[in-house]
């Protein structure tokens, strides 16, 4: 209930305050989100198997989203940078996908 | 597939199992339901959502928006480059009118019209007509290689042989070849004047008709052609013609040479 009522704000209060992004951070915020989803995920994972703490979430969630945008970042230094995007994304993408099928056996037993 | 595999099993961060062992059964300590600090991280987590979905439709907003209106400024350059060139070749007719009236009147001015015609005509800024002769040179039929096709080269040869066999004025598919044109292969084409053109080629030579065709297979570019289509097959016809008419050439853009000062 709680967690749903932060996102709720959250997405209220960015709509709202449509907050202008500096332009040198503009390439590391959709990754960012991407990784953001992905600690999300395994919260409500680890909250439905009982397992859920506030701190690891906190701490999973600041270095998911630093590690993705320093990742990208490193790569646009070295000229991989879309590859190593598309990296970031397939293994977060495959995190998300095996932790929302666990969420999905959690919640219909199946 | 291991790297697959390790990703899938530890999708779930190894953190949430460890401080639960540690905890062990002690569930009091700590709640397992978000409290307030998660409540501020999934709030960061939505502004972050929010802001790059605004961010994105912002972004392709601008980029469609900004290329709309480069098209817009292309399509009113384009009319505007029309409507001038235009202009510009009434003024040129009536400048040559004008030109030609004022120079009749006098004696002077006559021999001066004609030197100018006579320059005109050497330097490709009037159309021409004749007689001379037309070559038709192409590929050969189902070409392969480099070699089984018409290359720029062998077109600057057999321009060069018929201006070495007298050609007065050439062009080639109709576009006249001036002091300053080239021909030259860009991309799979090969242009001249900067427009590409399509094959055949028509090679249009105003001179003697009668002597320039056999003059030509005297010279080296007549030869090379000689020696293509007997290889490789390529198209080379000469005909006669007993009347053609040349277009003019473009006007060139010197950007750097100018006239001396005039000598007193």
């Amino acid at each position: 209930m709680i967690a749903a009522i932060g996102l709720l704000l959250g997405v209220l209060l960015g709509l709202v305050l449509q907050p202008e992004v500096p332009i040198w951070l503009e390439p590391y915020l959709p990754i960012a989100v991407v990784a953001a989803l992905d600690a999300v995920f395994g919260a409500l994972r680890a909250f439905l198997d009982g397992i859920f703490d506030d701190k690891v979430f906190v701490v999973s969630f600041v270095s998911n989203v630093l590690i993705a945008a320093l990742i990208v970042y490193l790569g646009d230094k070295l000229g991989v940078g879309g590859q190593l995007s598309t990296g970031v994304i397939v293994v977060l993408g495959i995190r998300i996908f095996s932790n929302v099928a666990a969420i999905r056996r959690h919640i219909f037993h199946a | 597939m291991g790297l697959l595999n390790y990703i899938t099993a530890t999708s779930l961060d190894a953190d949430y199992a460890h401080v639960s062992q540690r905890r062990g059964s002690d569930r009091s300590v700590r709640r397992t339901s978000p409290g307030t600090v998660g409540l501020v991280v999934l709030a960061i987590f939505g502004v972050l959502v929010a802001t790059a979905a605004v961010q994105t439709s912002r972004t392709a907003d601008e980029s469609a928006s900004s290329r709309e209106s480069l098209v817009k400024q292309v399509n009113a350059r384009k009319a505007v480059l029309a409507r001038q060139q235009t202009t510009r070749l009434g003024l040129t007719r009536e400048v040559a009118a004008l030109q030609n009236s004022k120079l009749d009147a006098t004696n002077q001015g006559q021999s001066l019209l004609i030197r100018l015609d006579g320059l005109g005509l050497s330097a490709a800024r009037v159309p021409v007509t004749g007689e001379g002769i037309r070559v038709v040179v192409d590929d050969a039929p189902g070409a392969t290689s480099d070699k089984q096709t018409v290359l720029d080269q062998d077109l600057q040869k057999l321009v060069n042989g018929l201006w070495l066999v007298g050609a007065e004025a050439i062009s080639i598919n109709g576009h006249r070849l001036t002091n300053l044109t080239a021909i030259r292969e860009a991309g799979s084409a090969i242009t001249v004047n900067f427009k590409s053109l399509n094959r055949p080629y028509t090679v249009s030579a105003i001179g003697n008709k009668n002597q320039m065709a056999a003059k030509l297979l005297d010279t080296e570019g007549g030869r090379t052609w000689l020696t293509l289509r007997a290889s490789f097959g390529l198209r080379f016809d000469v005909n006669s013609e007993d009347s053609m008419t040349l277009p003019a050439g473009p006007v060139p853009a010197l950007r750097f040479a100018r006239q001396p000062e005039r000598l007193k």
